[in-house]
């Protein structure tokens, strides 16, 4: 194995040598490119490693560096990754791994980073990325912050650097800032949360590793397809939703194929709660919420619905939201626009008599 | 054949209560089964009576308290039911209780050929326990489980959803798989099934037991630690409409019509 020589400028605010803190991002690659989430997470390691240098307290030089794993990387990829602020970029090269063989990926990694040790390691939380990172710092015996939504870093008592991710935890009502004890620190951090900043002009290096891995894979794929379009709906196509909860209950249940019905004439997206669900109303194809799927429609019309956290997850980046329901202290008020203290059931008849 | 299914109680997240200081108020919150958790004990007593000689261990980490969902578990058909508590387990992030629960498989359960885990737990979200200990047993697992479609004492056929693409895995024993979709017979237990569990007797095993010394578990031998815990401000300027104003919501759907 080649080892990676540092070639970039160290800068230095006082007469001593600065610290280093070296930051991985681990990327995944597909057709030898990188995914967006990559360019997202060197972007804010660059605004990580300006911030640090802006301090007057602390002496800290960031190095950032992309570790790969795959048979071969394009240019347009490595010149990107440069944009976006990284330092280095390594491939470690395997002609013949599968993206199934995460104990493979893992030992690939492991025997990179034992030489190449840093001490932030930043994953994405695709789900490749959630089941690559437990493998590897399970390995490393250390901490792993899971599908993090911000990431900071804090000074400690001696003036040292920690990471600092955040996280949403408890269907998303609460939120939690979580340092590591031991090193390397690790996250994965979810795609979409930073933007990609391609304004940078890092001039880095790039190194290949040629590594193996002796692993056996007990895991045989046999099919693999995308799933047949059914009639599942698309919530992510939807403007408007009309979201039916338990107010809507009644001795036949009769007003959720009323709400159903109106969504199809209006062509507009229906939903219900876990508890519609778990009565056996309604298939669980219907489902938002944190067990179900997600939406963020123009207007969401919460009908009968109390609002549940696990709810809320699902609905809350919604535009602009409506909610109907008898308690007027029901928590999904508090995320609505509008909101009527009244019996879903009646406005759903009143509003069926105009439209 | 020897299945072990890892279990959990969570705070029932439609009944979240909350301190004066926003922490959660678990005092006051009922407990339940991890829902996934109950998917991947569906799936794993779906197996097991299909074999006369196999067993199914549950193993819990938790309070006393968890002791209520290994009666529940057992009365669902599991046939063993193994509880680890211990004060110092209090506080235990992912990788250290993924070290307690792989430490007792290896111990109490050493011939097992699949463990079952649910894709992640409803209060923490972070399905990194399942996979933590695969890894800390040296084997394979496959995450985002949607169907087992056959499993014996050698080899298991699942279904894998990973966004809309569908992977089917054949695969050798051991391994651990984090099941993430309901199975599709669901055992409500009975009374009558609640008198047999008790037959069964919950196996308690302690750090001792497992042979850790305080500072590797729970907060002390957690590598991770809760830095600051708040809660997001909501900021919506809700207005009240009277209720005979359901044109408003009309007038709301057909503004919103016109837009895509």
């Amino acid at each position: 194995m080649i080892f990676l020589k540092k070639s970039s400028t160290w800068l230095m605010k006082t007469g001593k040598s600065a610290k280093m803190k070296k930051i991985i991002i681990y990327s995944e690659i597909s057709n030898g490119k990188f995914d967006n989430v990559t360019y997202e997470l060197a972007s804010k390691a660059y605004s990580l490693k300006q911030k640090a240098l802006e301090l007057k307290e602390i002496d800290y030089v960031f190095d950032v560096t992309i570790v790969a794993i795959g048979p071969s990387l394009q240019a347009e990829s490595v010149a990107s990754a440069y944009c976006s602020g990284v330092d280095n970029i390594v491939l470690l090269k395997n002609e013949d791994i599968k993206p199934f063989e995460l104990s493979k990926y893992a030992d690939i990694f492991l025997k990179y980073y034992l030489e190449n040790p840093s001490d932030i390691i930043l994953f994405p939380a695709t789900p490749f990325g959630r089941m690559l990172a437990p493998r590897i710092t399970t390995l490393l015996d250390t901490g792993l912050v899971a599908d993090c939504t911000d990431l900071d870093f804090i000074l400690n008592k001696n003036n040292e650097i920690k990471l600092a991710p955040t996280r949403p935890t408890f269907g998303e009502e609460l939120m939690a800032t979580i340092v590591s004890k031991s090193t390397p620190e690790c996250a994965t951090i979810r795609p979409g949360t930073f933007e990609a900043d391609f304004s940078k002009n890092v001039s880095g290096t790039y190194i290949e590793h040629k590594i193996n891995s002796e692993k056996i894979s007990n895991i045989m794929l046999l099919r693999s397809y995308k799933e047949e379009k059914s009639d599942k709906p698309d919530f992510s196509r939807a403007n408007i939703i009309l979201a039916a909860g338990m107010g809507l209950a009644s001795k036949d249940n009769s007003y959720f194929e009323k709400l159903k019905n109106l969504a199809k004439r209006l062509n507009v997206g229906y939903a219900v709660t876990r508890k519609v669900v778990d009565s056996k109303i309604e298939s669980s194809d219907y489902q938002i919420g944190q067990t179900g799927s997600s939406a963020n429609p123009d207007l969401y019309i919460a009908f009968g619905i109390s609002g549940a956290i696990q709810h809320i997850s699902g609905m809350k980046n919604s535009k602009t939201v409506i909610a109907i329901n008898t308690n007027k202290n029901a928590p999904i008020f508090k995320y609505s626009d509008y909101k009527i203290v009244a019996d879903a059931k009646e406005v759903l008849d009143d509003v069926l008599k105009y439209i | 054949m020897e299945i072990v299914v890892c279990i959990k109680q969570v705070p029932d997240v439609d009944d979240i209560k909350w301190t004066k200081e926003n922490n959660l108020d678990r005092s006051q919150m009922l407990s339940k089964l991890n829902l996934y958790d109950e998917y991947a004990l569906d799936w794993g007593v779906k197996f097991k009576n299909q074999f006369k000689d196999a067993h199914l261990t549950v193993i819990s980490m938790g309070p006393k308290q968890a002791q209520d969902t290994l009666d529940y578990a057992l009365a669902k058909g599991a046939t063993r039911a193994i509880l680890l508590t211990d004060k110092l387990f209090s506080g235990s992030d992912t990788i250290v209780t993924a070290k307690i629960l792989s430490r007792a498989i290896k111990k109490y359960v050493p011939d097992f050929d699949l463990i079952l885990c649910g894709q992640m737990a409803q209060d923490g979200d972070t399905a990194q326990v399942p996979v933590s200990i695969a890894q800390l047993l040296n084997i394979d697992d496959i995450e985002n489980v949607v169907e087992i479609m056959n499993a014996d004492k050698n080899q298991v056929l699942v279904s894998q959803k990973i966004d809309d693409t569908i992977n089917i895995f054949e695969v050798s024993t051991p391994i651990l798989l984090a099941i993430k979709a309901e199975a599709k017979e669901s055992y409500i237990p009975r009374i009558n099934d609640y008198i047999r569990a008790q037959g069964t007797l919950i196996e308690k095993y302690d750090a001792k037991d497992l042979d850790f010394n305080k500072v590797e578990v729970g907060v002390l031998g957690s590598p991770t630690m809760v830095y600051k815990a708040f809660r997001n401000e909501i900021n919506k300027d809700t207005v009240e409409i009277e209720y005979d104003f359901s044109e408003k919501i009309i007038d709301l759907i057909n503004e919103n019509r016109k837009k895509r």
